[in-house]
């Protein structure tokens, strides 16, 4: 992989005597990586972004970018472009004029910069749009006017806080692709906030599970939903049905008095399983009694819901599969689909 | 029709409180006054003939006009930066930052105006302080400097409440966005903050203007009787001269004015 480009180090940021809303945030981001911050609202990812960009003060900790320390730099000085969730686009302003605004202290001849603004433009294409007011624009247009308002100045790190939350679900999917493809086109390191995990995990090179202030997990996304590596990131990314048992031996967990195989286990105790949906089969044969209680058509799978002695249990299964509601079956949870952490 | 009730009692105090008087004031300036001084019922626009063909009165209007443009002025420039740092302070604080700048309007005009002449009277504050550093001693009040202050401070309550309301509806996100984009503080203030607080500045001027020009206790007080403007001169003729039809006629050019400006405001208002 690349060099660190962006490295957190113990970065806190406390508010009045509450617990910190961001704790000892420590994680590095490769040069060119796309960072998604994912967690619940109130998890701190966006105090999170404001900290690198400087629109906070740290109380602790650093941020380094390309092996420079801002964490004392004013934002002004700190060359990062952010697109605010509001996008916070200058009213009174063209969006040549918004676009411009970051070129305006730079050394630049009046032609450098009306070419920079219009290739900006261009870039995220919205060149016909240049003279246009903020307020004549639509969500998407504007949304694209902070994106390139935020390229323009060849930022060192493109930071964007919620970029699709305010944009209508059709067209969200397009504008991801769209952000996506012209930062690895420009090869600027990003980190985004979200609270969408399929964004973060359709999106990201690397995400960073936060909660409580605190970082859970930063990993690929692959990664992080085949072996997440606390409960909160086995709960909160992807769907998994939960249980509590006991781990009576290396490799072996009691679950409502059935004895079950797992490959990884915690020291013998009380234990909580996460089972994925998808690694579940439903057969006429096998370890576990089922029936099936509810029945979501998902396209190519289904999601089944599942009555066992262990309690509810989801599986994914191809849609052509014949089992209906009322059906019986027995499920199958191979060794490896059970993970399995202290509780 | 419900909206229309709920008005009911405020338009019946405005129907009895200010429309039936300014009818009254209307109908008492289109009559005479004859060579004695005594009101003779007319309707005639001779007294508005009178009042605006006298040169005293031309450039009492406008010293009146030039007072209330300066202190409005003046309020409004030194109630920006006020304003600017309410908006700036930890919420927490906010309120009662916004609450101290408008509290002169909690004290009558009266008592604000004896501090002033304690401030700065002959003997008073400014002078001592000047008589120490060994500088001569000014005259500060009973002349237009004295109403000039008296007026500005008073009008800056309202040029606060006005500026907060317009710039609280300004993005603060906006300043944010400006800073990460390069601009150092005062780049973000001439680009971003001042042009966007034009409409709130034009509203909160206008409004000072209306009443400075329309002021009457400090102009009276301060000016301890040398300065002359439209209501002090309103209030002469109706008490001192005892020339009712003038003193309506003078009272109907004021309010004309007045609407004038109310007129400009609510046109840039549009725009």
């Amino acid at each position: 992989m690349a060099e660190t480009h962006l490295a957190l180090s113990g970065l806190t940021r406390r508010f009045g005597a509450n617990p910190p809303a961001v704790d000892a945030l420590t994680l590095e981001v490769p040069r060119g990586a796309l960072l998604a911050l994912l967690g619940p609202s109130g998890c701190g990812k966006t105090t999170s972004l404001r900290l690198i960009a400087g629109l906070e003060r740290a109380d602790a900790g650093s941020v380094r970018v390309a092996g420079r320390d801002v964490t004392d730099l004013a934002p002004e000085a700190r060359n990062m472009g952010v697109v605010f969730q509001s996008y916070a686009l200058f009213p009174h302003m063209s969006a040549a004029g918004n676009v411009g605004f970051g070129l305006e202290t730079r050394r630049l001849s009046r032609a450098e910069r009306a070419a920079r603004v219009a290739e900006a433009l261009a870039m995220v294409g919205l060149a016909d749009f240049a003279q246009r007011k903020p307020r004549a624009l639509s969500g998407g247009q504007q949304q694209r006017v902070a994106l390139a308002r935020a390229l323009a100045i060849q930022p060192d790190l493109l930071l964007l806080d919620e970029p699709l939350s305010a944009l209508d679900a059709q067209l969200r999917d397009g504008v991801r692709e769209e952000i996506r493809a012209l930062q690895r086109r420009l090869g600027t390191t990003a980190v985004f906030v979200t609270h969408d995990q399929a964004e973060a995990l359709a999106m990201a090179d690397l995400v960073a599970v936060m909660d409580r202030g605190k970082l859970e997990q930063c990993a690929p996304p692959e990664a992080l939903f085949d072996a997440p590596a606390t409960p909160f990131v086995a709960g909160f990314v992807g769907r998994s049905s939960r249980f509590e048992g006991q781990v009576e031996a290396p490799g072996r967990i009691r679950i409502a008095g059935r004895l079950f195989g797992a490959t990884e286990t915690p020291a013998p105790g009380p234990a909580q399983v996460f089972v994925r949906p998808h690694r579940i089969t439903l057969a006429e044969a096998g370890d576990l009694p089922a029936r099936v209680t509810n029945r979501v058509f998902e396209g190519a799978t289904a999601l089944l819901t599942l009555d066992t002695p262990i309690g509810p249990l989801l599986a994914e299964v191809a849609a052509a599969d014949p089992f209906r509601p009322g059906d019986a079956g027995f499920a199958t949870l191979p060794p490896t689909a059970l993970r399995v952490f202290p509780l | 029709m419900i909206g229309w009730l709920l008005a009911a009692p405020a338009l019946c105090v405005m129907a009895f409180g200010f429309l039936l008087p300014v009818g009254v004031l209307l109908r008492m300036s289109l009559n005479r006054t004859d060579e004695m001084g005594a009101m003779r019922e007319a309707v005639s626009l001779d007294t508005y003939g009178r009042l605006l063909s006298d040169d005293l009165n031309l450039s009492m209007a406008s010293d009146t006009l030039q007072l209330g443009l300066g202190c409005a002025a003046a309020a409004v420039a030194l109630a920006l930066p006020v304003t600017l740092s309410i908006r700036a302070a930890p919420p927490a604080w906010r309120g009662a930052l916004a609450l101290a700048a408008v509290a002169p309007l909690l004290v009558s005009g009266t008592a604000r105006i004896i501090g002033w002449l304690a401030i700065l009277g002959d003997s008073g504050l400014v002078n001592a302080v000047l008589s120490w550093a060994g500088l001569p001693a000014q005259r500060l009040i009973n002349n237009w400097t004295g109403v000039q202050i008296g007026l500005t401070e008073s009008l800056m309550p309202y040029a606060v409440l006005v500026l907060l309301a317009g710039l609280g509806r300004l993005d603060p996100r906006l300043d944010e966005a400006a800073a990460t984009l390069g601009a150092s503080r005062s780049r973000v203030f001439w680009r971003v903050t001042l042009p966007l607080a034009v409409p709130a500045l034009l509203a909160a001027f206008v409004l000072c203007l209306v009443l400075g020009i329309s002021a009457f206790i400090t102009p009276r007080l301060m000016g301890g009787g040398r300065v002359f403007v439209v209501a002090t001169e309103i209030y002469d003729l109706a008490l001192q001269t005892v020339d009712w039809p003038a003193a309506a006629a003078m009272a109907m050019l004021l309010l004309g004015g007045l609407v004038v400006l109310g007129g400009v405001r609510a046109v840039m208002a549009r725009r």
